[in-house]
Formats: structure tokens, C-alpha cells, sequence
């Protein structure tokens, strides 16, 4: 009766706020709008229906993410007002017991988070029933998927959290307590769960909020088919998540039970009553609670006799109370809990999680201090970011900063004290700072920790200085000053609270309220890089413009806020405006005039940068753009037209004005059978196209310069093999700076750029819209992303590009240039005039096809030089050049080992290396990733940090990426359909693998296998398609490369390299048609002996996968003293169609069977033969020699699996 | 120094509906240096007042001048805040402090937004008021272990900080024991000699132990506004008492216009306003301030008067 007295009053009380209903507003309109944009972050695939359940699931996830840090006050409240309105001396007096009394009030918050939760589901429902929807992308309508997302999401996270956020407040007795038990949330799902457990399954199970098991594992895991249809089910690392939450929930809730306790409260701190515990009884504790009894009566009486002091009120004073403020407000933070969350806490987590960080695929790279710093700082808009817990933090504190007079009622003491009103507002405003200052500082101190446990020493504290306080720490301030002026200005805290979450929300994902320039979103501008060839160029300026606009805007802000500081009881709206109005003194109007100022002309002359001398297209803009150049040039998309032969540049970079000029000759050959009469000419946004002429009379019938299609009538038709050259001039120069900075390609060093500045023939297909759903808006047919393998004309498209490449480059003196093919030449060039300087050149050209990307590199470079010939002296020797940043040279002899290793095993099973040089060049960029085009490998500057232990047990990871790169030498010439990606990727890892294992033996090769099975963080799963027509990275770098390595397991290595080695010489050949799956098919099924062509068919025909579980072993030892081991088993196969629906396929395949010798932990195996094993259950007698200790089916995991922990036992004796 | 008050009105929105609470009707009022009085039952307006003259609130009309013309530079309280802060002294009726913060660090915090901010001066500013508010020995120790005593103790201090010429003081007494009571106003009895205290309160014997002006305020208005023995003086032989059973008081209600009871050993000691001798058992007594109080509460004497003769 009383419990539900209690539950009814909380209820009826807190709905009658203000704030729950705030809540629901907020959450309708924001997953109202999360729907309609149909994807929230760019993590996830798209192509689903916007109610499919895995779309409800992923919204619910970032709605529940928005409720926990908005809806902390429900719980807050319902656990801490007695305490905070000085209520409970009548309350804890009355009859009630602690269960009533507690369990009402949480109930009451549960129910009330329970139902503000619903509105997240209404929103969805709203923005996907609600008209502007184009009907096609809505599925059925199914209950089931919004009562599971809400089900299984949202209410045990209301649970857990509730109980939590409970916890924290009534243990603190302030309503605020529960938004600091909702950072703890967040800061579990963000930082601990994302990157410091991610990999290890410990991260999705705890991650409260389901950012890791929905958005991440989900979103990669599951086919199309599956998100559209799948319900999200309680099973599996979802159930555990789930329950383990609702534990920590109900753990929570009985430690405030058992801490709870009907008393004063003294205000002493648990920390406090731990001390007492160890101090004698006469401690200065003790003496708190005795004041001294003032001498009573008359006889007390002392004169007055202040003495007069000299009070000032100036400039200087104000600035004295300012500091004393600041001071103030940043010990009153420092020493709260949540204080030393930030600066204790998270300090020492940054410690191993910049250790965890600082490696690339769970290799070890170089602990540099810009690798260190990329892990400590992050975008403020970044809201999948760890650090995303900043800017909730500074919200929170703001709030207890602007109210913090109030909230200890001294508000009425200090609002009568004298001076400016910027001394209060200034003063909470650089105690803020000085608490991001000093956390900055510790985080640089955690770096620098990180480095020296890896044993790096080169600390570069100037780069440290400069990101984290020059740069990220600007992006705090931003933030942290309008976290205070919306304090200031809302004055009501938890709305302030709720405004300034929605304030992060918008900067964070403004794309969603169709907001995208820089200059309409507070706080933005371009990002900077940094890297140690190019420095900050040319991020730095356009960053600098754009938050000087930001900071005049802040300084308007500013002055707002100190307008309309609330001092004393008037709080009502037109009051602090009439008190605004008397408060503009000539500084303030002065001050707000300047702003406004510095607003206007850097505001204009950014807009002058980004939209004057820049094109600037909002993302709409560009699909209208995309659409309009789909329907005026489309129809050329099949037209014939000359292919590119041969092509010559001459090259002129000009680093040090950040200017490329390139004159260049295409000799185009008409390989159709029919005439072309005109040629379409594609330009480049961005750069000038000055000049492009033919050399047989041509009129230029059409310039389209809106969307730079050009369209050339030749007088006289060409003749199929009749061939043409076309001349053409580009210039670039950067004009200003863009809305998203400067595009860091040509810079003062590390210039890289490639042919995509170049004309190209033909109307461009990549320039079409792709998303069905984008298409269909402006009435376009959807088009595949690739052509089906089934598309006999997509596969004989060879399209207009390739051929050989001749340049010349020209770059300043002091640099190296690099072009594709082998260098013929350098030599350098004084300048004609008396002011040019002096240039360097340097000539390059390829031995047959360059390949469809050119990189064109100039940067200050090493050069090592090496030479390669085949061992039995074969082939054209090789000219190994390798380009690289001085500071670089670690990881180069590594390089040239393996390339040596990849030339000459690759020779030898594959055929010859066909070209005379190989250019690796390192590119300006901190990527670890590697990159192959014909005759060049190109490597970012974090591949030469790459830090392999080089231990007998560890993987030599760069040297593999060196070995798939090099692999991707031997890559045929495949045709642009379904299976593309296998042809390259997975046929390179495997060619990879085995040159690994050439290289370094079969240890080394299992290190390999065993890191690419983990690397694709993804269980076996029933893809949709097959791998011949495979095209997603599972498909390339996963199932592709182990089903010819399971092939070369069960067929010998020698057959299936023998395949892949016809397969290279018969596309090699000039003239020879492209290669597609269906060729790699053809050969390898050649040489599969009809035993095994089952296998063949279920690896790349349909998607197979198989089911072992060992339910006994036992062994006997024979009279001859061997052993004779009994299996039972049972197997099954099944076959799952491109829906995902499973068939049982009767089976009787070969499957490996491996016996471990006792006390043989590693090592050769007692036993591994391959065994007939059919459907169903069965036993096996096998023999072997010596004591078995453990028996494993198919021990080395050839054949596709998902539960593979049945497949082992222990043998019974 | 003289604060001048002229025609003050304040009126709150109720919240539920347009109609409104007049909380202060036209007050006007001249208090000059020195101790002085306003006095009034709960929910008279008293705090409002207060926290308009400490630069708080808005009033709706009027007007509130400090300083003498004819001696200096007069502000004007309304408008020019920041010169009155400059000069005030403000202990509210109610506050707190920061529970974590030591008595010693906070005064001198405040010292320095009351624009103390010479190091040596303010040590001794501080010490001085330690002192004088007998918290030195406990400086050290944090303001949460304060007791109600102690704390009000401590917002005196905050509040004499810097030598204010304006102190308001609002309903200092409430919540003090009989020591404390004596302690703090003697304090304050000291301030009075060349500054203007308005001190608030509905205990009359505050008044009447300390002020030598004072007003007695009631409903937002100004009942009386006197020197307290010129008031107590003009009731000489109007105040009458009798002591009675509680049953008879009824009846003696009915008879007399009773401005005052109070129980003495269980029965009922009643006042009576009255010009002449009532009879009926009843004798004169001495007036006191309470007395004052009570009749001018029940409308014999002061602005209500008029009315209520009617």
C-alpha cells in the first residue's frame, strides 16, 4: 500500500514536470530524423528497408544512446530530491521501510524511462510512416521488429541504467549524480568496450547500450537479406550482454539498498568515514562536529574594529576576481568524483589504451608521437569517437559550474558582491580551461608514458604542445564556452543540460537537419593532418580561418551570456532583457561590435574561399548534379570510342606554390569495328582543363562546363585501327581554400596526386548516382554496382583507358620526382630567367600497359637502389628503386627481403615478372596500408612504422603485405564483374601465403592463416553469394584466399599453382580476353581428379558449410602395444541458397582427422589422415603408434565451419 | 547617508492564473544613518524589500536613492548596481555555503569579490572579522561542520567585509538561541554609527533592543513608520489588561477590540487598545514596542488607521 503510494506520487510528480515530456519531443524528433536520413553513420552498409528490423534495432541503439544522456534527471530525481530540497528529515521520520521507500521511487523512474523510451519506437514509426517516404523503401509493416529492438535494447538498458543512475544519486544525494552514472555508461560502450576489449568478445559483452553487438557486429555480420528480414534475437553474446546488464542493474540496486540508510546526512564522504576508521578518536574529523559554543550574553561584547582597508574597483580588481573565480571553480571540480574521473581516471586508461592502439592489425608499429597523438585527440563531431565522453563531460560540468553558487544558496551573497559581470562568467569560463589544460596535459603525460613502456624515446613535445593545445584544445574551449552560455542563458539546469546535449547532437551529426558548411555548425571547420613529410600543410589555414570565425562568434556568445546573467530572483525572460538593455555599457556594446565585426569580414571572406572562388555543393546538390549528368550524357554511355594507347606527359610541379601544370598527348586507337565519328571528353572539377585539341580536324560541337563534358565531331570519320592524338593542357592551382580545407595532394613536400586530374574519353560511369533509393528519386533505373559474371558484354569491356605511359617530370631541385615506369633520365634546368630556380627532371616510361591508376609522386627522397636477376638467370633483370622519407629507413631492408623472396618464388610457379623495374614510393599520409599498380608499389608513411617483433613465434605481418603486394604483379587482366575482387585480392593472398611459407617456413604460413581468420572479424556465416561471384572484403580476404589454400591442401600445391599459372599465361597475352572467375574455375577444375571435384563446387559454386561434433573417443592399447583409437561423430553438410535459406546436402566427403601424442603439446601431430566421413552419426577405429591425448576433426580448419569448438575432444584411456 | 524609498510596488504572478500578488504597494520610506527596524508578521513583504535594496530584485515602480545630496554623489539603486555593490553589505535570511570550503579560504575569496584584492590588507581584513565574529579558532575547519550559529556568524562577516555603508540584514535572528541572538546583535549594534542598517525581522524585541528608526510593515504596505520610544510614548494610557480565564475570552472579544493575548500560566493575559479607561477589570499597563506593534498590526495607530475608524 505505501510502496504503491510511493510509486504513485514520484509518478505523478515527475510527470508533471516539464523535463520528461522535453525528453520524449526530443527523442521523437531526433529518431523521427535518424530514420528519415536512413543511415547514421557511415559504418553501416546501406540497402535495406527503412523499417527493417535491423534498421529499428540500429536507431534504438542511438536512441537509447541520446535518452541515457539526456533522461538522467527521471532517475536522479526520484533518488536525490528529498536529500537536495532538504525534505527528508520529514520523510526518513515516517513509517516506511527502505524497500518501500526505495523500491517506489526507482519503479516510478523505470516506468516513467520505460514509456519516454517508447518514444523512440514512435519516431521511427513516424518517420517511416509519415508522407515523404518513397513507398518502395518500406517493407511490411511488423510489430515484431519494434517490440524486440524495444524488448531486447532499449529496456534493459532503461534497467541497467535506471539502476545505476539511481545508485549514483541517492549514494551522492544530487540529482547530478545520475548523469555522472550515465557517463559512466557511455564511457563503458565508447572507450573501454569499443577499443581497449574490442576483438577479444569481452567489448561487445560489455558495451551497455549495444553500440558494439548492433552497430558494429550486426552491421558487418549480416547479409542484406538477413537485416531486412532477421529479427534481432536473444541469443548467443546478445543474450549474455543483456543478461549481464540486467545483473549489474540488479547489483546496483541492492548495494543502494544496503547503503542506504534513513539518516542525517553529515555530508562526510564515504572517503571521509574510511579515514575515521584509522585515525585515533581526537582527530581534526571529530572536531567538525563540536563547534565551539560562543560566549553567551553581554560580557562578550568586543568592538567593531575592522580595520579600513583600500577597496577598489577598476579593471585590475575585476580581472583579480576573475582569477579568483577561476581558481574557484576549478578546485570546486577537481576535487568532485567526476574530476577525478577525468583527470585521474582517464589518464591512467589512456595509458593502455595508447599501448593497445599502437598497433595495426595486432602487429606492433612505432610508437611515433603524431601516431600517439592520433590516438589522444579526436574531432569534436566525432560521435563515435571515444573521446566523445568530452564534450558530455564539459556539459556536465558547465552546469555545476554555472550553478554552483546557486546550488550551495550562497547565490544571493555573491550576486550583491561588486565588479563586472564578466568577472563570474570569465572566471567559471577560464576555470574550464584551466581543467581541459590541465587534463591535455596529463593525456600528453599518459603519450609519453605509452612511449617509454614501449621503449621510444623520441618524444617530440613540441608536435605534443601544439596538436593538444593549439588544436584540440581550441575545439574544447569552443564547446566548453557555449556549454556555459546555454547554462547561462536557458537557466533552468537540467533544460540547460538537455539543450546543450541537443547543441552536441547537432554539431555532431548536422548532416541529419540537412545543415552541412562548416560556417553553420558551431565550432567546425575542415580537419588538420598531420604527417612527417607534408607537416600540417595544407590543413592548417583553412583550419585557422574557419575557427577565428568561430571564436568571434564565441566572443558574441560571450557577450550574450554576460547580458543576460542571471543575478538575484529575477529570472523571468522580459525582466533579463530590460536588466540586458541597462547593462550595455559602452565596453560591452564595443565588445559585441567588434564581434560581430570579425564575424562578418572572416565570415565573408571564407564564404568568398569556400563558394566564390570554390564551387561548393551541398550533398543534395551533388546528386542533383550526379542525376542531371546520368540524363543529358547517358545516352553516350555505349556510344563507341577510342581507346588510350600510348600517352605522354610532361609534368611541371611547383611545390612551393602548391601548382601542377601538365601538358599531355593521348594517342587514342579506335579497337571497335565501327567507325567513331565524335569523341566525349570528360574534364575535372577542380583544376583547369586550358586546352584539348585533336590532330585531324575537329569541331567542338558541345562545352558543357557545368558538368565538364565536352563532345568533339571529327570532320572525318575514324576508322576501326585508324588511330587519333589528342593534346591537352591542365592547371592546377589551389584558389583559396574549399569548404572541407585544401586537398593535401601537391604540397610544399610528400606531393602525390594521380591521372584522375587527366581528360577522360567517354562518358563517365562513376560519375552516375549509385544508391537504389537515390536513383529511383530522380527516376533513374537502379543499376547493379558491378555487372553480373553472367554479363558476356561487361566482360569483354576492356573500357578507354590504359596503355603505355611516357613523363616527364619536372619538380624543384631538391626534391625527387616520381612517375610510373622505369626512369630513364634525370638532368636539371637553370632557370631562362634571371628570378626562376633552378629545376630537376626526371624521365619515365613503362614497358607495356601502365595500369588503370598512374601515381605521380615529388617530395624530398632517398633513393635505394637495388637489382634483382632470376637464379637461374631468366628473364630481364629488375631495377628495384625504393623512394622513401629520409627519417624512414627501419623497415627497408625488411622490404627489399621480401620483394627479393616474392621475385623469385612468384617467377618460379608463376612465370616471368614482366616488367624491368619495380618503383615502390612512399606516399605523404599516416595509413599503414600498401598499394600495387603495374611496375610500382606504394606504401602511406605508417607502413614504414610497421614493428614486427621478430621473434621465432611471431608474424612478419609487413613482410606478407609486401609478398600480396608484389602478388599483385601477376594479377591477369580481369574483366570489371561480379568475382572482380577475388580474381585480385584473393588470388594475390594466396600466392601471398604460399610465398610466406616458401619464405619462411610452414610455422609461418599458420601465423598467416591464423591472423587473416581473425582479421575479418567476421564468424563463418551463409553469405548470399557465391565466391565466383564474390565481392565484399569476406569474400576477397577471406573466403577466397583459404579456398585455394584448402585446395592446395587436398589437391597438392603443385596442381593448383600449376592452374593459376596457365591462367596467368593465357591472359597475359596482348590481345587476350579478360579473365573472370568463371577462367580461374575452368583451369582449377582441370586439375581436380573427379574424387575431389565435389570439393571445387561446394568452395566456389554454392555456398557450403559443414557441421562436425565429436560426441566420444576412447582408446585401447593393442597386445602389439599400439593404440587403437574409437571416434564417434556425426557430420553434417549443408548448402545455403543466396536468401540464406539452408539445405541438407547428404554427404560423404574427405575430412582430415588429426590425433595429438601425449605430452606432445606442439610439434609434429601422432595421426593426420583424411577420412571418408558421411551425414549422420558414425564411428571410426583408427590406429596409431603411441598414447593419443586429443582427437580433432579437420585440425586445420580447410573446410568452412561456424562452431568449431565440437570438433575436439579429449581421448578417453 | 540616507536611503531614500519612494513609492516602491512589486507583484509576483501567482502561476496558475493572470492574477497577481502585490507583494510591496507604493512603499516609501527614509532611513538615515543608523539602526533601523522593519518589522513585520511572515509573508509581509519584508524580505522582498530587502532583496530590492541588495540589487536583486526588480521592483515594478519606483524609485530608491542612496546618499545625502548634500554631501556627496547620490546613487540611484535601481539603475546604478554595481556602485550600490559597491558599498553593501547583504546577510539574506537564508544561505549556505560551500560545504567542502574552510571558513578562512572562503572569506578571503569573498574579500576579493568585494574588491579587497591588496594580499597584506585582506590577511588582515580577514583576521580581523575572524576575530570579531570569534570564528578564528575554528578557521581551519570546513563550513559543512557549521552549526546554524556559527554559519549566520560567518555570513556577518561575508556580509562586513570591505566596511559596507548600506548593510541589509534580513531576518538575521530566526534560528538563533538566546546567546547567539545577544552575540549577533551586538555585533550588528556596533555598525550603526556611520552606516545605514536596515535590519528585518518579526521579533519586536530586535527592534527594540537595537533600532532607533523603524517601520512595521504588513501586506506589502507601510503601517507605521516611527522612532520606537516616540511610538511607545503616544501609548501611554491606551493600553490596558486584564487576565481572564480562556472561556471568557469570547465574550471579552465580542466587548473590546483585543490587540494582543498570551497565556501566563495557563490563563490568558489579554491588551486592549483604548482611549479611556475600558472598566470591566482591566488596568493600565506600560506600554511596550509590542504593544506598538499590535495596535498598529490591529489598525489603531499608524496608516491603517483612518480606514478602519471608518
Amino acid at each position: 500500500m505505501k510502496f504503491r503510494e510511493i510509486f504513485r506520487f514520484e509518478f505523478a510528480y515527475q510527470v508533471r514536470r516539464p523535463w520528461p515530456w522535453l525528453f520524449v519531443i526530443v527523442l521523437l524528433v531526433l529518431d523521427f530524423l535518424m530514420t528519415r536520413d536512413g543511415s547514421v553513420s557511415e559504418v553501416l552498409y546501406s540497402e535495406f528497408f527503412l523499417n527493417s528490423p535491423f534498421g529499428i534495432a540500429k536507431t534504438t541503439v542511438f536512441g537509447s544512446l541520446i535518452w541515457l544522456v539526456l533522461a538522467a534527471p527521471i532517475a536522479g530525481d526520484a533518488a536525490a530530491r528529498d536529500v537536495a530540497t532538504g525534505m527528508y528529515p520529514l520523510i526518513y521520520t515516517t513509517s516506511i521501510s527502505k524497500a518501500e521507500y526505495l523500491g517506489g521511487r526507482f519503479l516510478a523512474a523505470l516506468v516513467l524511462n520505460a514509456l519516454i523510451l517508447l518514444a523512440v519506437q514512435a519516431g521511427i514509426l513516424l518517420g517511416v510512416y509519415l508522407p515523404g517516404v518513397d513507398a518502395e523503401l518500406i517493407g511490411p509493416f511488423r510489430p515484431a521488429a519494434f517490440l524486440t529492438a524495444y524488448a531486447y535494447i532499449a529496456l534493459p538498458t532503461a534497467f541497467a541504467a535506471t539502476a545505476i543512475q539511481f545508485f549514483m544519486a541517492a549514494r551522492s544525494g544530487r540529482a547530478m549524480g545520475a548523469y555522472f552514472g550515465s557517463f559512466l555508461i557511455v564511457f563503458m560502450s565508447f572507450f573501454v568496450a569499443s577499443f581497449l576489449l574490442f576483438g577479444k568478445g569481452l567489448g561487445t559483452l560489455l558495451d551497455p547500450i549495444g553500440i558494439r553487438f548492433v552497430v558494429e557486429d550486426i552491421a558487418h555480420m549480416w547479409t542484406p537479406i538477413e537485416k531486412n528480414r532477421r529479427l534481432i534475437g536473444l541469443e548467443g553474446i546478445v543474450l549474455t550482454n543483456r543478461l549481464l546488464w540486467i545483473i549489474i542493474g540488479l547489483l546496483g540496486l541492492i548495494i543502494t539498498y544496503l547503503s542506504f540508510r534513513f539518516a542525517h546526512r553529515t555530508g562526510i564522504t564515504s572517503w571521509r568515514r574510511i579515514r575515521q576508521l584509522f585515525t585515533p578518536s581526537k582527530s581534526a574529523t571529530a572536531k567538525v562536529q563540536t563547534p565551539i559554543p560562543a560566549a553567551p550574553g553581554i560580557l562578550a561584547i568586543k568592538p567593531v574594529s575592522v580595520p579600513q582597508v583600500q577597496r577598489s574597483s577598476n579593471f585590475i580588481t575585476d580581472t583579480h576576481q576573475m582569477f579568483a573565480i577561476a581558481w574557484a571553480s576549478f578546485l570546486s571540480i577537481v576535487t568532485s568524483w567526476a574530476g577525478l574521473f577525468l583527470l585521474a581516471f582517464i589518464p591512467l586508461l589512456t595509458i593502455p589504451v595508447v599501448l593497445d592502439q599502437m598497433e595495426s592489425k595486432s602487429n606492433p608499429l612505432v610508437p611515433t608521437t603524431i601516431r600517439v597523438i592520433s590516438e589522444l585527440t579526436a574531432s569534436l563531431a566525432d560521435e563515435l569517437s571515444r573521446w566523445v565522453i568530452i564534450p558530455f563531460l564539459i556539459v556536465f560540468f558547465a552546469g555545476e559550474l554555472v550553478w554552483r553558487e546557486r546550488e550551495a544558496r550562497m547565490g544571493e551573497i555573491t550576486d550583491t558582491m561588486p565588479g563586472s559581470a564578466w568577472a563570474p562568467f570569465l572566471g567559471k569560463f577560464l576555470g574550464l580551461a584551466l581543467l581541459l589544460v590541465v587534463f591535455l596535459t596529463l593525456q600528453i603525460g599518459a603519450g609519453m608514458v605509452a612511449q617509454v613502456i614501449m621503449g621510444y624515446h623520441n618524444f617530440e613535445i613540441g608536435l605534443y604542445l601544439k596538436i593538444m593545445f593549439g588544436l584540440q584544445l581550441t575545439d574544447y574551449l569552443l564547446f566548453a564556452l557555449l556549454g556555459l552560455v546555454v547554462h547561462v542563458v536557458v537557466n533552468q539546469k537540467y533544460i540547460g543540460h538537455l539543450v546543450a546535449i541537443i547543441a552536441f547532437v547537432f554539431i555532431a551529426l548536422a548532416s541529419l537537419f540537412g545543415v552541412e558548411h562548416n560556417m553553420l555548425i558551431y565550432g567546425a571547420s575542415p580537419g588538420w593532418s598531420y604527417t612527417e613529410m607534408r607537416g600540417f600543410e595544407p590543413s592548417i589555414g583553412p583550419w585557422l580561418w574557419f575557427k577565428s570565425y568561430w571564436v568571434a562568434w564565441a566572443l558574441l556568445l560571450a557577450v550574450t551570456a554576460r547580458l543576460l546573467w542571471v543575478r538575484g530572483r529575477e529570472t523571468s525572460f522580459p525582466v533579463r532583457l530590460r536588466l540586458a538593455r541597462q547593462r550595455l555599457t559602452r565596453t560591452t556594446v564595443w565588445t559585441a561590435g567588434l564581434a560581430v565585426g570579425l564575424i562578418l569580414t572572416l565570415g565573408g571572406f571564407i564564404f568568398y574561399n569556400t563558394n566564390v572562388l570554390n564551387e561548393y555543393h551541398t550533398a543534395s546538390e551533388m546528386k542533383e548534379r550526379a542525376a542531371a549528368y546520368e540524363q543529358s550524357y547517358g545516352q553516350y554511355s555505349d556510344t563507341p570510342q577510342p581507346q588510350l594507347a600510348a600517352t605522354k606527359l610532361n609534368i611541371e610541379i611547383y611545390p612551393e606554390r602548391r601548382a601542377v601544370d601538365i601538358i599531355g598527348t593521348y594517342h587514342l586507337v579506335n579497337h571497335n569495328k565501327k567507325a567513331i565519328d565524335s569523341i566525349h571528353v570528360t574534364t575535372v572539377p577542380g583544376v583547369e582543363t586550358v586546352s584539348i585539341e585533336f590532330d585531324r580536324p575537329a569541331k567542338q560541337v558541345l562545352t558543357d562546363e557545368r558538368y565538364y563534358h565536352r563532345t568533339y565531331a571529327l570532320d572525318k570519320p575514324l576508322m576501326p585501327g585508324d588511330t587519333v592524338q589528342l593534346t591537352f593542357q591542365v592547371k592546377v592551382e589551389p584558389r583559396g581554400f574549399r569548404e572541407n580545407g585544401i586537398d593535401a595532394l601537391v604540397v610544399a613536400n610528400g606531393t602525390r596526386f594521380t591521372n584522375s586530374w587527366l581528360p577522360a574519353i567517354g562518358y563517365q560511369k562513376s560519375r552516375e548516382l549509385i544508391h537504389a533509393s537515390d536513383r529511383r528519386e530522380y527516376g533513374f533505373e537502379p543499376r547493379p554496382v558491378i555487372a553480373s559474371l553472367y554479363d558476356r558484354k561487361a566482360r569483354e569491356d576492356k573500357g578507354t583507358g590504359g596503355g603505355t605511359l611516357e613523363a616527364v617530370i619536372g619538380t624543384a631541385s631538391d626534391q625527387v620526382a616520381v612517375a610510373p615506369g622505369a626512369l630513364r633520365r634525370t638532368w636539371t634546368k637553370a632557370p631562362q630567367s634571371g628570378s626562376g630556380q633552378v629545376r630537376r627532371y626526371f624521365h619515365y616510361s613503362t614497358d607495356g600497359s601502365a595500369g588503370g591508376e598512374w601515381g605521380f609522386f615529388s617530395a624530398n627522397y632517398t633513393v635505394l637502389k637495388e637489382q634483382w636477376k632470376a637464379p637461374d638467370s631468366s628473364g630481364l633483370p629488375v631495377t628495384i628503386q625504393i623512394f622513401h622519407n629520409p627519417q624512414h629507413a627501419a623497415h627497408l631492408d625488411r622490404m627489399v627481403r621480401s620483394i627479393r623472396n616474392s621475385l623469385e618464388y612468384y617467377t618460379r610457379e608463376f612465370g616471368p615478372y614482366p616488367r624491368g623495374y619495380l618503383s615502390v614510393v612512399e606516399g605523404a599520409g599516416n595509413g599503414t596500408g600498401m598499394h600495387a599498380e603495374g611496375g610500382m608499389l606504394t606504401y602511406a608513411e605508417g607502413f614504414a612504422l610497421w614493428h614486427p617483433k621478430d621473434t621465432p613465434e611471431s608474424l612478419d605481418f609487413p613482410s606478407a603485405v609486401v609478398a600480396h603486394e608484389m602478388a599483385h604483379q601477376w594479377t591477369v587482366p580481369y574483366a570489371n564483374v561480379e568475382g572482380a575482387p577475388v580474381m585480385s585480392e584473393s588470388l594475390a593472398w594466396y600466392y601471398a601465403i604460399k610465398a610466406v611459407e616458401n619464405a619462411r617456413g610452414h610455422e609461418e604460413r599458420q601465423r598467416l592463416l591464423d591472423f587473416l581468420r581473425v582479421s575479418q572479424i567476421r564468424p563463418e556465416i551463409r553469405r548470399g553469394e557465391p565466391l565466383l561471384r564474390g565481392l565484399d572484403p569476406y569474400m576477397s580476404y577471406r573466403k577466397g584466399p583459404f579456398a585455394l589454400y584448402t585446395l592446395s591442401e587436398y589437391l597438392g600445391e603443385k596442381k593448383v599453382n600449376g592452374a593459376l599459372r596457365r591462367l596467368v599465361e593465357n591472359h597475359r597475352k596482348q590481345g587476350a580476353p579478360l579473365a573472370t572467375t568463371l577462367d580461374l574455375y575452368r583451369e582449377l577444375k582441370a586439375v581436380t581428379p573427379d574424387s575431389l571435384q565435389y570439393l571445387l563446387h561446394d568452395l566456389f559454386e554454392v555456398n557450403t558449410y559443414w557441421e562436425f561434433k565429436i560426441d566420444g573417443a576412447t582408446a585401447k592399447q593393442t597386445v602389439a602395444g599400439s593404440w587403437e583409437v574409437t571416434l564417434d561423430l556425426q557430420a553434417r553438410k549443408l548448402v545455403a541458397d543466396s536468401a540464406g535459406v539452408e539445405k541438407e546436402i547428404p554427404t560423404n566427403d574427405w575430412v582430415e582427422i588429426g590425433i595429438r601424442e601425449q605430452g606432445k603439446e606442439s610439434g609434429k601431430p601422432l595421426y593426420r589422415q583424411k577420412h571418408r566421413i558421411r551425414s549422420g552419426k558414425q564411428t571410426l577405429t583408427l590406429k596409431v603408434p603411441h598414447k593419443p591425448d586429443l582427437i580433432v576433426i579437420d585440425p586445420r580448419q580447410l573446410l568452412i565451419e561456424e562452431k568449431t569448438d565440437d570438433n575436439r575432444k579429449e581421448i578417453k584411456l | 547617508m540616507t536611503l531614500q524609498i519612494s513609492n516602491i510596488s512589486k507583484s509576483y504572478p501567482t502561476g496558475r492564473s493572470t492574477r497577481v500578488v502585490q507583494a510591496l504597494k507604493n512603499v516609501t520610506l527614509s532611513i538615515p544613518n543608523g539602526m533601523y527596524g522593519l518589522l513585520g508578521p511572515n509573508g509581509a513583504g519584508k524580505s522582498t524589500l530587502m532583496r530590492i535594496l541588495a540589487t536583486l530584485q526588480e521592483p515594478d515602480t519606483g524609485s530608491i536613492r542612496l546618499g545625502d545630496p548634500s554631501t556627496g554623489p547620490v546613487i540611484d539603486v535601481l539603475k546604478q548596481k554595481d556602485e550600490v555593490r559597491q558599498t553593501l553589505g547583504y546577510l539574506p535570511q537564508e544561505f549556505g555555503v560551500y560545504p567542502k570550503a574552510r571558513a578562512e579560504d572562503l572569506l578571503d575569496y569573498f574579500a576579493i569579490l568585494k574588491g579587497i584584492t591588496g594580499r597584506q590588507a585582506r590577511k588582515e581584513v580577514v583576521e580581523a572579522l575572524l576575530r570579531q565574529t570569534n570564528l578564528w579558532d575554528v578557521r581551519r575547519q570546513k563550513l559543512g561542520g557549521f552549526s546554524g550559529g556559527m554559519r549566520q556568524r560567518f555570513g556577518v562577516a561575508v556580509a562586513l567585509l570591505g566596511n559596507p555603508k548600506l548593510m541589509i540584514v534580513d531576518e538575521p535572528t530566526a534560528g538563533l538561541d538566546p546567546a547567539e541572538r545577544v552575540r549577533f546583535l551586538n555585533l550588528l549594534s556596533e555598525l550603526g554609527e556611520n552606516s545605514v542598517v536596515i535590519l528585518s525581522t518579526h521579533i519586536v524585541e530586535d527592534v527594540s533592543e537595537l533600532c532607533t528608526r523603524m517601520a512595521i510593515i504588513n501586506k506589502g504596505e507601510i503601517l507605521l513608520e516611527a522612532e520606537p520610544l516616540k511610538a511607545i510614548d503616544g501609548l501611554q494610557s491606551r493600553i490596558w489588561r486584564r487576565i481572564v480565564e480562556k472561556s471568557a475570552l469570547a465574550q471579552l472579544e465580542r466587548e473590546h477590540k483585543i490587540i494582543s493575548t498570551k497565556l501566563l500560566s495557563g490563563r490568558t493575559v489579554v491588551h486592549i487598545y483604548n482611549e479611556e479607561d475600558p472598566g470591566n477589570g482591566f488596568e493600565p499597563v506600560t506600554p511596550d514596542l509590542e504593544d506598538v506593534y499590535f495596535s498598529t498590526m490591529a489598525g489603531h495607530i499608524g496608516n491603517r488607521k483612518p480606514q478602519v475608524a471608518l
